[in-house]
């Protein structure tokens, strides 16, 4: 696979505030790509100065090897779906897909035989003459994918494509978003602040905060192995701990020393220590290599939350089994469920769970009842 | 209470329409008495037909009205377009107070600013006044109708947003394109609402054209005014039925057109 896009050194602004700080990242053809990140991290005007709405400060940005920050949009190979849709109300469903083909001067023949096409790829047959506007959102979600994919970009753009659908309908539009992404094999840029999004759906993830790239990798890769605690928190859940690397594979932490898999830091250096919620057993306290008192338990469907006060720092686990709150318990961690990341500007900031409480869910919550 | 409702809205209407009602009244007598109905004739009809000075006021009146309003629903939508996408607040909001002074200005000031920078015009080009008649009247009148048409376009344009645009520069059309294929079909009742008032504040206009105007283009307005200097004759009533009917006949179409749409959305 080639490099069909590449970034070199994007930086933008907006009112004296930088938004991307010197963006560097290559896309390959045929890969889904996510921009993943809280809002404000720089990922939709990332998409947006590759789909040319928006032109660096300093930088180059590269499609198929030529430079293209000074091509307008229309001449750009590249489709968006955007955030809202932007379906045009004034047309109906076959002329909003029919729209770019006959900006294109298509033969009618062409265009009836492409958008047929289309209407059966989205599974919205039959409706050719309606009304955009009496489309649900999903619906409408579809028309948006056709009317982007007709006249064969070779780069799609989504912006939170799913941002306003309710989570069933997300769930079945995510995978059927991957599906029409294999079968017709173009590159899909897809921006999310949903992690589970991005990892089930993504052959690359792209991590960004700040305006600035903090990972890229598989799925796998930035679930596993994040590089700094900002990746590490907003990738699921994290217990990220203050440790000091001992040697090669001896971390302490919580004051005991764990054996863990990961070398090649400076004797005594200060880390940070990853450990999933997941990945802790609890067991008897006298087993446990960690002990301390739970202060919270949460039932969560698959498993309990439990959130354990260790040594004053809050650990979250989560167990099948069921343990009382202000029960004594013990924590056992194998080897391989430790990570050990370098320290970062983001260390401290995340990954203690000590404002965790169910008193600040039920308040957001009588917030939220509150407004409806 | 009940009562006191009932009576009030008979007296408002009663103002309303009694002076409309004794007009249309009046232009059916056969004498030519403003006191005495003496039977019912067309006679002032077919005088106000047979009349060429009415009809070329008319027909002025007409013209003037047409391109008036056309030409500043061109310039007053361009505008809106260019105004939502200034960038810099200040400059947005002086244009917007700038494009609102005709509009707020009495229109005694504006009629005499008109008259006086066309009389400087005249006398720089050293050319006559009669020969720019029409011309001075169609500048004026899309002068002061250039912000009607704004204040009903923009909030269209404002409302619309940039994302269709967007999509449609995205989906590969050019920024002229894009405006015509897209923005405008979706600001087009805006843009209609804008011209209808163009049309109607330039057809009744009196006092600007009053200043502005020359004896070789005469209005229906400055026609009826010049008449009552002598004496009106039955036959502007004729004039000002047929007027009131068409307005009538406009607004129940309209309406009628409006009701179907809204049901129809309902429905949906």
């Amino acid at each position: 696979m080639s490099k069909l896009i590449e970034l070199k050194g994007i930086t933008k602004s907006f009112d004296g505030e930088c938004v991307l700080n010197s963006i560097n990242l290559y896309i390959r053809d045929g890969e889904f790509i996510t921009l993943l990140g809280p809002s404000g991290c720089g990922k939709t005007t990332t998409l947006r100065i590759i789909g040319g709405f928006e032109t660096a400060d300093e930088g180059e940005l590269y499609f198929d090897g030529h430079e293209i920050s000074d091509v307008p949009p229309h001449k750009r190979q590249v489709n968006t779906v955007f955030q809202k849709y932007a379906l045009f109300p004034h047309l109906n469903v076959y002329e909003n897909i029919a729209f770019p083909l006959r900006m294109k001067k298509f033969s009618e023949e062409d265009i009836k035989t492409r958008v047929t096409d289309m209407l059966k790829m989205v599974a919205l047959v039959g409706f050719e003459n309606k009304s955009v506007s009496t489309l649900s959102g999903g619906q409408q979600q579809r028309v948006a994918i056709a009317r982007a994919l007709v006249s064969h970009p070779k780069v799609l753009l989504l912006d939170e494509p799913l941002g306003a659908l309710d989570l069933k309908l997300r769930k079945d539009m995510q995978n059927e978003l991957k599906t029409i992404q294999k079968a017709i094999g173009i590159t899909f840029i897809y921006v999310t602040h949903d992690q589970e999004e991005a990892l089930s759906m993504s052959d690359t993830v792209v991590v960004m905060a700040d305006g600035e790239i903090q990972q890229i990798g598989t799925p796998t890769d930035i679930y596993n192995e994040p590089k700094n605690a900002f990746v590490a928190d907003f990738i699921g859940e994290s217990n990220i701990v203050d440790g000091i690397m001992l040697e090669d594979k001896r971390v302490r932490m919580s004051g005991h020393t764990f054996t863990c898999v990961d070398g090649g830091y400076a004797k005594n250096e200060p880390v940070d220590v990853v450990v999933r919620p997941e990945d802790v057993d609890v067991v008897k306290p006298e087993d446990g290599m960690l002990t301390g008192i739970v202060t919270n338990v949460t039932f969560k469907g698959v498993h309990y939350e439990i959130i354990v006060d260790i040594g004053g720092f809050k650990w979250m686990i989560q167990s099948t089994d069921y343990v009382a709150p202000d029960e004594k318990i013990g924590l056992f961690i194998e080897p391989d469920a430790i990570h050990i990341m370098k320290k970062s500007k983001y260390s401290g900031m995340f990954g203690d769970y000590s404002s965790f409480s169910d008193e600040i869910d039920q308040l957001s919550d009588a917030d939220t009842a509150e407004e409806f | 209470m009940k009562h006191f409702n009932r009576v009030y809205l008979i007296l408002i209407f009663g103002i309303l329409y009694i002076p409309i009602i004794t007009l249309i009244f009046f232009s059916f007598n056969s004498a030519n008495s403003t006191a005495v109905f003496e039977g019912f004739s067309l006679r002032w009809y077919r005088e106000l037909f047979s009349s060429p000075d009415t009809f070329e006021a008319l027909r002025n009146t007409l013209i003037l009205a047409i391109s008036a309003a056309t030409l500043s629903t061109v310039i007053g939508t361009a505008a809106a377009a260019g105004i939502y996408r200034m960038k810099s607040k200040l400059a947005k909001n002086a244009i917007n107070s700038v494009t609102n002074i005709p509009m707020m200005n009495p229109d005694i000031v504006t009629g005499m600013s008109m008259m006086l920078f066309f009389v400087a015009l005249v006398g720089i080009l050293s050319i006559d006044y009669e020969s720019i008649g029409f011309t001075a009247m169609l500048i004026a009148h899309t002068t002061f109708c250039l912000p009607y048409v704004i204040l009903s376009v923009l909030p269209r344009v404002e409302d619309l947003g940039k994302s269709l645009t967007e999509a449609a520069l995205d989906l590969g059309c050019t920024p002229i394109q894009s405006f015509f294929k897209v923005e405008l079909p979706n600001i087009l009742p805006g843009v209609i609402s804008g011209f209808t008032m163009a049309f109607t504040l330039s057809l009744d206009d009196f006092v600007i054209s009053y200043f502005v105007g020359s004896s070789n283009f005469q209005t229906l307005p400055l026609l009826i005014y010049s008449m009552t200097k002598k004496k009106v004759t039955p036959d502007m009533y004729a004039l000002s039925t047929l007027i009131i009917i068409t307005v009538f006949i406009f607004l129940v179409v309209s309406n009628v057109k409006s009701g179907k749409a809204r049901r129809k959305e309902s429905h949906k």
